[in-house]
């Protein structure tokens, strides 16, 4: 499995998402030509 | 996640888009952007939020945290070519500095339209070098250590 560095391709994901009042369905490829930034956390309702 | 959301106005002057990524389902990111992250900024959390409810994203990019079941505070800088140009890793008792993190997405926006490279300490304004066999050994002549300050 290739795991993310910098410099290296970031590694291509699909899930599903919530937005803009509905679900949806996010493919990290759609992205491509983009700058993107992809911001991970713990939790929702966490405190930080 | 609100304070990302709090300055969507300058990401998307920098053409940034934003994707958040959390263990919990897409379901319950429904339930916090109603009860609590709309309330903390007008419109809640403008971008798509991702449900990694098996952890398997985390994992490709290294924050998921076994023990505890959730992925930990990452941020990926993801150039047009799809190349991740920065990555930062905290655990959870610490949150992100917003202004470094647009200082890197304007460094590497310059660096890519110009060749240029950023040193240490640049902001938007500060002289940038550009590298080549005159610059070896004379970076003192055009850097001083004071610029690395803000």
């Amino acid at each position: 499995m290739e795991v993310a560095r910098a410099g290296g391709k970031a590694p291509l994901f699909e899930g599903n998402a919530y937005f803009n009042g509905g679900f949806t369905k996010v493919k990290l490829a759609d992205y491509a030509g983009k700058w993107i930034m992809l911001c991970f956390y713990p939790g929702d309702f966490t405190f930080v | 996640m609100a304070a990302v959301a709090a300055h969507k106005a300058e990401l998307d002057e920098l053409g940034v888009e934003v994707l958040a990524i959390s263990t919990n389902s897409h379901f319950i990111h429904k339930v916090w952007q109603e009860n609590e992250l709309s309330k903390m900024v007008e419109g809640g959390f403008p971008w798509p939020m991702v449900a990694d409810t098996t952890g398997a994203i985390g994992r490709l990019y290294g924050v998921y945290d076994e023990q505890g079941g959730v992925d930990i505070r990452g941020r990926f800088i993801i150039d047009p070519d799809g190349v991740i140009q920065a990555m930062e890793v905290l655990t959870p008792t610490v949150g992100r500095n917003f202004r470094e993190l647009i200082r890197q997405v304007q460094a590497y926006q310059h660096a890519r339209a110009t060749g240029e490279v950023m040193p240490a300490g640049w902001v938007p304004g500060k002289p940038t070098l550009k590298p080549g066999p005159d610059l070896v050994g004379k970076v003192w002549t055009v850097w001083k250590v004071e610029n690395a300050g803000d």
